[in-house]
């Protein structure tokens, strides 16, 4: 689980050190940004960070708070959804997904765990600042509706998937 | 003989179709803060009234079908509708039934992508149409309604992810049909009718063949089950009327 603190300080990343108005999350292909008009996207930028999250680590973990939001810029993460008998995987990501959207809006625990497959460059806006943002500019809550409809059709899909196949094999 | 005559205002005059009392004024909904998108601001709700569609269908209604592009979204007021998929060998699959207050066909109209699932009614029901760019302007102009957008939204996440979960368990047709049961448990039809001897009365609209459809198995499975469950006495059933006789029971099965 990465934290990034208000100073700044960075646990376990390692900082990109970049300007968060010119190498923001590209709009063409982060599903937030891409339905929000600029002054809007700008107003979301004034709080961003890049950070470099390294392979193998949890950007969302199960049952565990973020207080940031994250966007996924480059590199793969996979989406999973633990259960008591074996975790099962939704399936992996790339640049445009944003993190924990579900978690900041709704003051829920994530139901799933996002994991890195690779090194991957992240923007993080903290959760009280994008909070701020939605409170002060309620356009973002369309953003907000796109993002959390695209995780609910990969969720459906996955659903409809595993019944048509118990279907099928009840076929057999 | 004087006949008294009583003048009943227009907007109190409910219209009734199916047996249905229609609410076609949502400002003066007496539901609204029970239901999960309707509790909205005066303002908001003054919009709504503007922009909606009121309309009622009877029974086994198509509001929408799977891959058809988006049309609107529809709030449904009263009864209840099962959103379906179908399998490639033209198998039906209910995915999950819906209830008063849900707004239907959210996911398309917000990405502006085909429908997800066909959308039908189980019994005579209420719903609200607005087109889908009403509604995109409605959402925008309001951030009460894009709050209840995100919790509508959420809640249908979590209710997904849990039933993820489940995929990832073993879990047998009598374990499926359990759990099934004692979800309907959480709603008893009438908590006075609840005798000492714990019997939790629910109503089952759905039918045989729809129960398999729900859990992914045939009408003849479910109904050996239910036979199986009602000789080892955790079950009876009138009709569309069941008492749950053994609770304990089916829980038992279902966390074994």
């Amino acid at each position: 689980m990465i934290t990034v603190t208000d100073q700044g300080n960075k646990v376990g990343l390692k900082s990109l050190n970049m300007n968060p108005l010119t190498t923001a999350a590209n709009p063409a292909t982060n599903e937030l940004y891409a339905s929000l008009p600029v002054d809007v996207r700008h107003a979301l930028e004034q709080h961003a960070r890049h950070v470099i999250v390294p392979r193998g680590q949890g950007l969302i973990q199960y049952g565990i708070l973020p207080n940031q939001l994250m966007i996924l810029n480059s590199g793969t993460v996979e989406i999973s959804v633990p259960s008591p008998e074996a975790e099962v995987s939704l399936g992996t990501a790339g640049p445009g997904k944003v993190f924990g959207m579900r978690a900041l809006v709704s003051g829920e625990t994530p139901e799933i765990d996002v994991t890195t497959l690779e090194d991957c460059e992240v923007t993080v806006i903290p959760g009280q600042e994008f909070l701020g943002v939605l409170q002060s500019m309620p356009q973002v809550y369309f953003g907000v509706a796109k993002v959390l409809s695209a995780d609910l059709k990969i969720a459906d899909q996955l659903i409809r998937n595993c019944s048509r196949r118990n279907l099928a094999a009840r076929k057999i | 003989m004087i006949k008294k005559v009583v003048v009943v205002p227009r907007e109190l005059l409910m219209a009734m179709a199916y047996n249905l009392h229609i609410i076609e004024n949502c400002l003066k909904c007496t539901f609204r803060e029970h239901r999960l998108f309707c509790d909205l601001s005066h303002d908001a709700l003054g919009k709504l009234q503007a922009i909606k569609a009121t309309s009622v269908y009877p029974k086994g209604t198509l509001l929408c079908l799977e891959g058809q592009p988006p049309r609107g979204i529809y709030i449904l007021c009263t009864g209840r509708a099962k959103l379906s998929t179908t399998s490639a060998e033209g198998k039906s699959i209910i995915l999950r039934i819906a209830d008063p207050g849900e707004v239907l066909g959210l996911t398309a109209a917000v990405s502006n992508t085909p429908y997800e699932a066909t959308i039908e009614t189980m019994e005579p029901s209420q719903a609200n149409f607005i087109s889908q760019s009403e509604f995109v302007h409605f959402l925008q102009e309001f951030p009460d309604v894009g709050m209840k957008v995100a919790q509508q939204l959420t809640h249908n996440c979590k209710c997904a992810y849990s039933e993820i979960r489940s995929l990832g368990l073993s879990n047998s047709v009598p374990e499926k049909i359990a759990k099934l049961i004692l979800v309907w448990a959480e709603h008893p039809l009438d908590l006075h009718r609840q005798g000492g001897n714990g019997d939790i009365p629910i109503r089952v609209t759905l039918t045989q063949e729809e129960i398999a459809q729900f859990v992914g198995t045939s009408r003849e499975t479910v109904s050996r089950v239910l036979g199986d469950f009602r000789r080892k006495g955790w079950l009876k059933i009138k009709g569309a009327t069941w008492n749950i006789v053994n609770k304990k029971a089916l829980e038992h099965l279902v966390t074994t």
